[in-house]
């Protein structure tokens, strides 16, 4: 019963990672229609420059995040304008194919600028574990996990509340009708790309601060796919769930199914799902008409 | 000079092409091929050999992603399929290179329904997304399963002959490749206008449309799966005929990036394409190398160090400019070209 718990309680650490990168996937799939490929290279760049950021300022962890955040939407922004925006009315194979360039490209950069070997990356969280109930966590793990709420919590009264949420909204709906109303769905395209960095922000600090900060993190993003496929590409709740169920699932298959079953345990996963349903679980089904 | 295109009867009309220059084109081409080995050193001739297994490679991903319109990201896991059959086969079970080149095909196109029947209700980027799981549930289960694949040891390829020459000669695998490159090239256009490649085409375009004309979806699918995966596994095979030594790391997903590229950069769907993309992109690695030689201080670290990122760098640039400014690729630029001198110097 311990060892199941303990399962469960570090599944959903890194559960609470993947939610994170796959809340990102899903803010850009759900506003332009497009999978970001490069959404893990855009979690390692950021991880790499807030743990720059706080080697020469030593921050505590909410001043990092907020010097971080920043700087990371600015890199979505800047990204988007370059790469993704010339793209504008071109196929979705074509933009996902940009973004699939785009992650080489952002991979080979960050790796020639930090440097191949992973680094310790103190986030300014203490390091004592904290028990709840009989299993110790540490800091850095409940801020994942916490993180992820807020930010589910944030997503959802933005989508819901916030004037560019509901355009956002407007505009995954149906592109031409949102702009024939008046928004300006290029600028809905920006605002994806600066929200999904921010959350890639968030997510690459503190998976950086659970695992390690290494020049292989970019493959968080591929292995954060599965959370996205079983929650839907366009449901921003969905992925979080998606991500905290894979985790819980990964780890529960390493535990009791045998060793090396935790890399593939999501990706068999979702094949699955996406055999049963495929649209994921909580995606909405797209009705064609010819 | 011809100014259009007139076809006076079927034989014209189902011919491969119907320009004596292409022919001629096509004959020097084979002749300095054929004549490649006696002149160039090994190195050329192992360059040349890895683009002509690229060629096998892109030509079959190109009849799926270009032809087909499904986006497969794990080409590297089909590749790794067919290098380990070949090996296995050869190193293990002693069969010889007849039987074991086709069976690694087969058996890459087998495996290939795995992803296969699941992108029957799939469309797009779930489907990429399903087969980037597959190449990484290959590449696992090649780890671990250590009994059939040595897992993590690899497996060294034995001596093989092919009419008693020893393929380990750069020479002789050079030629054998050459015919495995011809005629996967030749399978390929005439997979492209029979039946089976207009009706890949006609998905491409419209899947529902297609349907509606009566083209078997559930079968075209997948049947653009098993053949894509016949070459590519094939070319997997030739790859572990080259490289000698079967091992898990080769094939990283980089190699998916790059089978992507070189589709993109040679023109989706287009099989000359293919052939110039596959060709542009094996020689972009020798050109960054010659390149840091020449200009870059010869004692320096950063390349040694970053070869790869400075590879996937290249790749990246490429496959977003070409996008960008290009999209129907060098077989498109070609086509520019071409048209604009016959109709010199009334450009319209």
């Amino acid at each position: 019963m311990e060892f199941l718990a303990l399962l469960v309680a570090s599944g959903l650490v890194s559960g609470a990672a993947y939610g994170m990168i796959a809340m990102g996937f899903a803010v850009i799939y759900k506003a332009t229609g497009v999978v970001n490929f490069a959404q893990g290279e855009l979690v390692m760049l950021t991880a790499y420059i807030a743990f720059t950021i706080a080697s020469s300022l030593n921050l505590p962890f909410l001043a990092l995040m907020a010097v971080t955040i920043p700087v990371a939407m600015l890199i979505g922004l800047g990204l988007e304008r370059v790469f993704i925006r010339p793209m504008l009315g071109e196929p979705p194979f074509a933009i996902v194919m940009v973004t699939i360039g785009l992650a080489v490209i952002l991979r080979g950069v960050t790796i020639m600028i930090w440097g191949p070997d992973p680094f310790d990356f103190p986030i300014g969280l203490p390091r004592d574990a904290i028990r709840i109930g009989p299993l110790p966590f540490y800091p850095a793990q409940l801020a994942a996990m916490a993180a992820l709420a807020v930010l589910v919590a944030a997503a959802w009264a933005f989508l819901r509340f916030s004037r560019y949420g509901i355009a956002m909204r407007a505009v995954a709906a149906n592109e031409k009708a949102a702009m024939l109303m008046g928004i300006a769905v290029n600028r809905i395209h920006s605002l994806a790309w600066v929200l999904s960095s921010a959350i890639a922000a968030v997510a690459g600090v503190l998976f950086a601060a659970n695992f390690k900060l290494g020049p292989d993190m970019w493959f968080q993003g591929l292995k954060s796919f599965p959370a996205v496929i079983l929650g839907g590409l366009d449901s921003i709740v969905g992925a979080a769930i998606g991500g905290l169920v894979i985790g819980v699932i990964e780890n529960l298959a390493q535990g009791y199914l045998g060793q090396g079953l935790r890399e593939i345990a999501g990706f068999a996963v979702i094949v699955i799902v996406l055999m049963v349903r495929p649209y994921g679980l909580f995606g909405e089904r797209e009705i064609e008409r010819v | 000079m011809r100014t259009g295109s007139f076809k006076r009867s079927y034989a014209e009309l189902t011919a491969l092409t119907d320009s004596a220059l292409v022919w001629t084109a096509i004959g020097m081409l084979g002749v300095i091929l054929l004549l490649m080995p006696l002149t160039a050193g090994n190195y050329a001739l192992t360059i040349a050999t890895a683009a002509m297994v690229a060629i096998v490679g892109a030509v079959g991903l190109n009849l799926l992603t270009g032809t087909t319109g499904l986006i497969s990201v794990g080409q590297s896991g089909f590749l790794a399929i067919g290098a380990y059959a070949n090996g296995i086969l050869l190193a293990d079970y002693h069969w010889p290179i007849w039987f074991s080149l086709p069976t690694a095909g087969l058996i890459a196109a087998l495996l290939s329904l795995l992803v296969g029947i699941p992108s029957l209700r799939l469309k797009g980027l779930y489907l990429a997304i399903t087969t980037l799981a597959f190449a990484f549930i290959v590449s696992h289960v090649i780890l671990y399963a250590e009994k059939l694949t040595h897992g993590p040891n690899g497996i060294f390829l034995p001596k093989v002959f092919v009419f008693g020459f020893d393929l380990a000669k750069d020479s002789h695998l050079f030629y054998f490749v050459l015919a495995i490159t011809v005629l996967t090239v030749l399978a390929a256009l005439n997979l492209a206008r029979t039946r089976i490649g207009r009706a890949w085409i006609a998905i491409r375009d419209h899947d529902i449309a297609a349907r509606a004309m009566g083209i078997d979806l559930v079968r075209y699918k997948l049947l653009a799966f098993m053949i894509s995966s016949f070459f590519v596994g094939i070319a997997g095979a030739l790859l572990s005929l080259q490289i000698r030594f079967v091992n898990v790391d080769v094939f990283s997903l980089i190699l998916s990036i790059e089978a992507l590229a070189m589709i993109i950069l040679g023109g989706l769907g287009s099989i000359a394409g293919a052939i110039l993309g596959a060709i542009f992109l094996t020689l972009l690695p020798e050109a960054i190398r010659i390149a840091f030689a020449t200009f870059g201080d010869p004692n320096s670290t950063t390349y040694t160090t970053y070869v790869y990122e400075i590879r996937g760098i290249a790749y990246g640039v490429v496959i977003v400019a070409f996008l960008r400014f290009k999209p129907d690729g060098l077989i498109g630029l070609w086509r520019d070209t071409r048209k604009y001198w016959s109709n010199w110097p009334l450009a319209h």
